[in-house]
């Protein structure tokens, strides 16, 4: 909202200047976003007196005057009319610059038609005061000459602040005038009022069918107005804050909201069928057509005021186009009214029109407040339109709300702001902020919160006023003192920040991507389907429109952009939630994490090295490492088919016994078309059972003293036969003291050992935990084993 | 002079001359063979040494020592000078500024740089890390924590929604309702983790964010133990220097609310364009739980009273970075990623 401060001064002294109240302010809530203080007139104008004026010697309309600055007299040649000696006048004094939108001109000595002149005298208009051009501004004569023109007509400071939803009271001069008074220590005031009524009041002029949703609402009939321009003043007010003048009459209802934060409405008396109003709900089928030209369908929810026939305003909203008030009204029927907030609310989002009213009542605008504005409205109307008749005041309303009063315990509200205030001096800020307070004891006291602070309802509500009026700066940094709550055991992330720093420790860079994505995306993960994605009702586009229900569409999206921007070589990962509408698949919400190698194994290397493309056991390896270091028991990776990766390429990753994620070569299909021959090898795990998985003993295993015997064994073997087969077989050989299996060549050659055969060659080290091996009781178990494999794995021993 | 000592004498001037000019360890080898060995010239010698005079024996003797021990330390320093010599020709045949073989740094995502920092502060404080689900119900995101019925974030403008009723969480603290409802007082948790509102992502605003939440509830928690410890975690994210400052401000849940801000971490409270010269920085809103937020989960405000506060933690990030585009930071350029 934008305030005037000279407009705040109208209530309340400021002593201060504008930093050190907006300082203030921002400290006290209302935080000040942004401070308007330009001067209204250019620097260099000065109050002049004209001395003498002659025709000028070459043109019969222009004049050569002699002008008293203040200072000296000066010569200035001019085109008014009216710049006659002895008048007081702005003169532009040399140097003076002024702005315009055509750019800056400056005022330099300069000569008209042989004649010199030393500056210039203005109108209103080239000063921008108003929009006199005929001639001079002509200026009060008691003005010293060499007054510098901007204290006559001082700039506006204008401010602009935020108010909080709880603090519609501030959504007015004299509201925020309230506050400033208490931080500042001053005392705020309204004008007083002398407003007579002149006639009685028609006794149907008001009617409230719906006092709920219009608890109170003052009518009175002004007769006889002369609709026109608003005065200067006026007009100066309303534009200071941002308002566009129209004319004196909706000029004064803005004028007052804008003052006392009470919306107001003018009725022409002579467009309202039988001459009276009526707050009632609209009607199934009725309509009103607004101020701003739209047509509103109406119903049953929304609050109207309508004459004998129809609705001629959205109550609180907006006025009817009818309605209003023009150049040929001469009778008005003013309105001064409390709505019911929330259902303003509704109805301003339903029907998707706002006002300056509607803002103000959606947040509760004050009870109390109603009975003065309609006063105050009514004497500036009678004052300047020129009404001729002041009727009674007509008020049909629910009845005053009750005031809330709020116990105050002293100690209780020190405790909670954490910094000492004395009773007494809580009992002033109450009383500052205009609260009533009773019963004061050693202990509490009783405070009662007035109508315009609806805020104010629980104890904890007042420790705010106090902590807010007292200064939230006194409040003492402390060295912070913890209470061991819980234990570190029951921490929901270190398992996350340990799952991400392991990855990160393998090289790999961590991506974040959005968790809604769009279906093309959501679907590259080819185990789900359109049915078991999560969908957003109000998302805000088609591409942004599903829950992620795994990492790996996001993932590519980012390789692929990367490929297109010639990031060729990367090892990237994401953990994240994703998410499932189909429980069968997974419930609702997990963690995934989705691995991606692409490009060059060494891609600062050189010659050979350099061209290294990652392959399938880079990215095993990486895996194999990462669940080592996890220590799950066991994990294993089998072959599969999946539609995420190429035919041939994928395996499912297996954590005691159970499938946890899929590894490969992204499908040809996900990749058409990126820019890059290098194959992506990607995998995706599911996070929750690693974090779940039985892990490894965590005692040691001692070392043996004494030396490993090792022997090698190679055989020929059918294509088919995989290497996971014969270390399970050999495990299972039941070898005495064999410590492990290596395989170290795998040879394949069609002319030398024919067409599906390959040799495999293993090593074998044997150990005793307690002694030396004897050769012949390796060489036995070496023995047992070549006689099994040709026996039951049937592969020829080499 | 006898003839033992003129052999000794000639084999010494022979020595120095090999030895000065051997060029490599053969030729060194060559000399110790031919004067020391067990064939060479001082062994024969040796063993002639009973033919000579014995008054003339103790000084062929003497010169017989020091000559071999001259000898010994000629190749010694030819050794050397041979060795220095190898050592810079190795050390032409390694470019040691040639690149190594890297296997990738790994980086960590400048928000979870942030977050685990932010994790690490707060347990310092005697924080631990609670969770809850993204996709929640508007009860524990909107109506534990006391927003009216008519909230304006409650619209669908501004809160994602699902068929069902249920919503994105707009905040992380629908996590503080869900740790109160299932543990008694005291409770001390911060609850990082993902938000969403709907909002179209600009410079500075994402639909998709993170924030991470603080609570604190225990008897005879005060203003003062929030302001401690917003003002131990500025220090600790910032720096020493860095000061905090609390202003009024109005949320739902916490009575009373401020707004916090840090000052400057940039230009130190002087003023400059990353503050608008305000000197502080706008980080977020904290305040003192509200009573009804508290008797929403069967505590008695009578007896427990805490705090909460959030904060943004793409905002920490973009200002501990200076990072002028929250977009880059779910880009995934590894232009970007790689720099921190």
């Amino acid at each position: 909202m934008n305030i005037s401060k000279s407009w705040l001064e109208q209530y309340v002294p400021i002593h201060c200047n504008v930093e050190t109240l907006c300082d203030k302010l921002t400290m006290a809530g209302i935080e000040v976003e942004a401070v308007d203080n330009a001067p209204r007139v250019p620097a260099g104008v000065v109050v002049a007196k004209i001395l003498e004026r002659n025709p000028h010697p070459g043109s019969d309309h222009l004049s050569v005057c002699q002008v008293f600055d203040g200072k000296e007299k000066v010569q200035i040649v001019c085109g008014a009319p009216n710049c006659d000696a002895g008048k007081t006048v702005p003169l532009a004094t040399i140097g003076t610059v002024f702005k315009t939108p055509e750019g800056e001109f400056k005022i330099k000595k300069s000569k008209l038609r042989g004649v010199e002149s030393f500056g210039m005298m203005c109108s209103g208009e080239e000063l921008g005061l108003n929009n006199d051009n005929d001639g001079l501004m002509i200026l009060d004569d008691s003005l010293e000459a060499g007054t510098p023109l901007d204290n006559v007509f001082p700039g506006e400071c204008r401010i602009e602040v935020e108010v909080t939803p709880n603090r519609p009271d501030w959504l007015s001069h004299w509201g925020v005038a309230r506050d400033v008074a208490c931080l500042l220590n001053e005392e705020a005031k309204l004008p007083e009022l002398n407003v007579p009524a002149t006639e009685a009041a028609p006794a149907d002029l008001v009617t409230v069918e719906d006092r709920e949703l219009c608890p109170r609402y003052i009518g009175r009939l002004i007769r006889g107005v002369k609709v026109g321009e608003s005065p200067e003043w006026l007009k100066e007010r309303l534009t200071s804050v941002g308002l566009r003048p129209i004319n004196n009459v909706v000029d004064i209802t803005n004028f007052i909201l804008m003052e006392l934060g009470q919306p107001m409405h003018a009725f022409d008396a002579d467009l309202l069928a039988g001459r009276r109003v009526i707050a009632r709900r609209a009607k199934a089928g009725e309509s009103i057509v607004t101020l701003d030209g739209s047509k509103l369908e109406l119903n049953e929810n929304h609050l109207v005021i309508a004459d004998a026939e129809k609705p001629m305003a959205l109550a609180g909203v907006m006025g009817g186009e009818f309605s209003g008030v023009t150049e040929k009204t001469v009778n008005i029927l003013l309105e001064s009214a409390v709505f019911n907030s929330s259902n303003i609310r509704a109805t301003s989002r339903k029907l998707g029109i706002s006002s300056d009213s509607s803002y103000r009542y959606e947040r509760g605008v004050d009870y109390d407040m109603a009975d003065y504005a309609s006063d105050r409205a009514a004497q500036l109307i009678m004052e300047l339109a020129g009404g001729e008749a002041l009727s009674e005041k007509v008020e049909v309303s629910a009845g005053r709300p009750e005031e809330k009063v709020i116990l105050c315990r002293f100690e209780r509200i020190r405790s909670l702001i954490g910094f000492d205030c004395s009773n007494e001096e809580m009992v002033a800020i109450f009383r500052r902020l205009r609260l009533k307070v009773e019963e004061i004891t050693e202990i509490s006291c009783k405070v009662t919160a007035p109508l315009f602070r609806l805020d104010l309802e629980r104890e904890a509500d007042l420790a705010e006023e106090v902590a807010r009026i007292h200064g939230l700066d006194k409040i003492p940094v402390l060295p912070v003192s913890a209470t061991v709550v819980d234990s570190i055991r029951d921490d929901a992330y270190i398992q996350l920040e340990n799952l991400r720093n392991e990855l990160i420790g393998f090289g790999l860079d961590e991506c974040m991507h959005y968790s809604m994505v769009s279906e093309r995306s959501a679907l590259s993960d080819s185990r789900f389907t359109r049915n078991d994605l999560i969908a957003l009702d109000n998302p805000l586009s088609s591409e942004l429109a599903l829950m992620r229900p795994s990492l790996y569409g996001e993932m590519l999206g980012s390789v692929e952009r990367n490929i297109a921007r010639r990031n060729l070589n990367l090892r990237l990962f994401e953990v994240g939630r994703v998410f499932c509408g189909n429980a069968e698949m997974y419930p609702e919400e997990r963690l995934e994490c989705c691995i991606v190698l692409t490009g060059c194994r060494y891609p600062e290397r050189y010659s050979g090295e350099r061209d290294l493309a990652y392959d399938f056991f880079d990215l095993k390896g990486l895996l194999e490492c990462w669940l080592e270091k996890r220590r799950v028991k066991t994990f294993s990776f089998k072959p599969a088919e999946d539609g995420r990766f190429a035919a041939g390429t994928a395996a499912a990753i297996e954590v005691n016994g159970k499938v946890i994620g899929c590894m490969g070569q992204v499908a040809p299909a996900l990749t058409k078309g990126w820019r890059t021959t290098m194959p992506v090898w990607a995998a995706v795990i599911e996070v929750d059972p690693l974090f779940r998985a039985k892990t490894r003993n965590e005692q040691m295993t001692a070392l043996s003293q004494y030396p490993a015997v090792s022997r090698d064994v190679a055989f020929l073997a059918p294509q088919e036969l995989r290497h996971g087969d014969v270390v399970e077989f050999i495990r299972r050989s039941g070898l005495a003291n064999l410590e492990s299996v290596r395989i170290f060549d795998i040879f394949e050659d069609e002319k030398t050992l024919g067409k599906g055969v390959k040799s495999m060659a293993y090593g074998l080290t044997f150990r005793h935990a307690e002694r030396t091996l004897r050769d012949d009781e390796v060489n036995n178990a070496v023995e047992k084993l070549r006689k099994k494999l040709t026996d039951d794995l049937h592969v020829t021993l080499r | 002079m006898n003839a033992i000592e003129t052999k000794i004498r000639a084999a010494l001037s022979e020595a120095e001359g090999k030895l000065a000019a051997a060029v490599d360890a053969a030729a060194v080898e060559q000399v110790r063979i031919e004067l020391l060995g067990r064939n060479g010239l001082f062994p024969a010698l040796s063993r002639e040494m009973g033919s000579i005079p014995a008054e003339e024996r103790r000084a062929t003797g003497a010169l017989f020592n020091t000559g071999r021990t001259q000898i010994e330390a000629w190749m010694e320093a030819a050794k050397e000078r041979l060795n220095a010599g190898a050592a810079k020709q190795a050390a032409a045949a390694l470019d040691v500024t040639l690149p190594g073989r890297r296997t990738g740094c790994g980086h960590k995502h400048p928000v979870s740089i942030i977050t685990d920092e932010c994790v690490a502060i707060f347990r310092r404080m005697g924080f631990i890390v609670a969770e809850g689900p993204e996709i929640e119900t508007v009860y524990y995101n909107f109506d534990a924590l006391n927003a009216p019925e008519d909230h304006p974030s409650r619209d669908p403008q501004d809160t994602f929604y699902f068929g069902d009723g249920r919503i994105l969480r707009s905040q992380t603290s629908p996590v503080q309702v869900r740790v109160m409802e299932s543990h008694q007082p005291p409770v001390r948790i911060v609850a990082p983790g993902r938000v969403f509102r709907r909002d179209t992502p600009d410079a500075t605003h994402g639909m998709n964010f993170h924030q991470i939440e603080g609570l604190s509830i225990d008897k005879g928690v005060s203003m003062a133990d929030l302001k401690s410890v917003l003002q131990r975690f500025a220090t600790e994210m910032f720096g020493e220097k860095v000061k905090i400052r609390l202003r009024p401000h109005f949320f739902p849940f916490t009575e009373p609310s401020v707004e916090y801000d840090f000052s400057c971490v940039m230009c130190g409270g002087a003023g400059c364009p990353v503050c608008k010269h305000s000197g502080w920085i706008e980080i977020a809103g904290a305040g003192m739980v509200d009573p009804n937020v508290l008797k929403n989960v069967g505590y008695d405000p009578e007896i427990y009273s805490g705090y909460a506060f959030g904060m943004g933690l793409e905002r920490l990030a973009m200002l501990r970075y200076r990072i002028g585009d929250l977009r880059y930071l779910y880009e995934n350029d590894v232009r970007f990623l790689e720099q921190f």
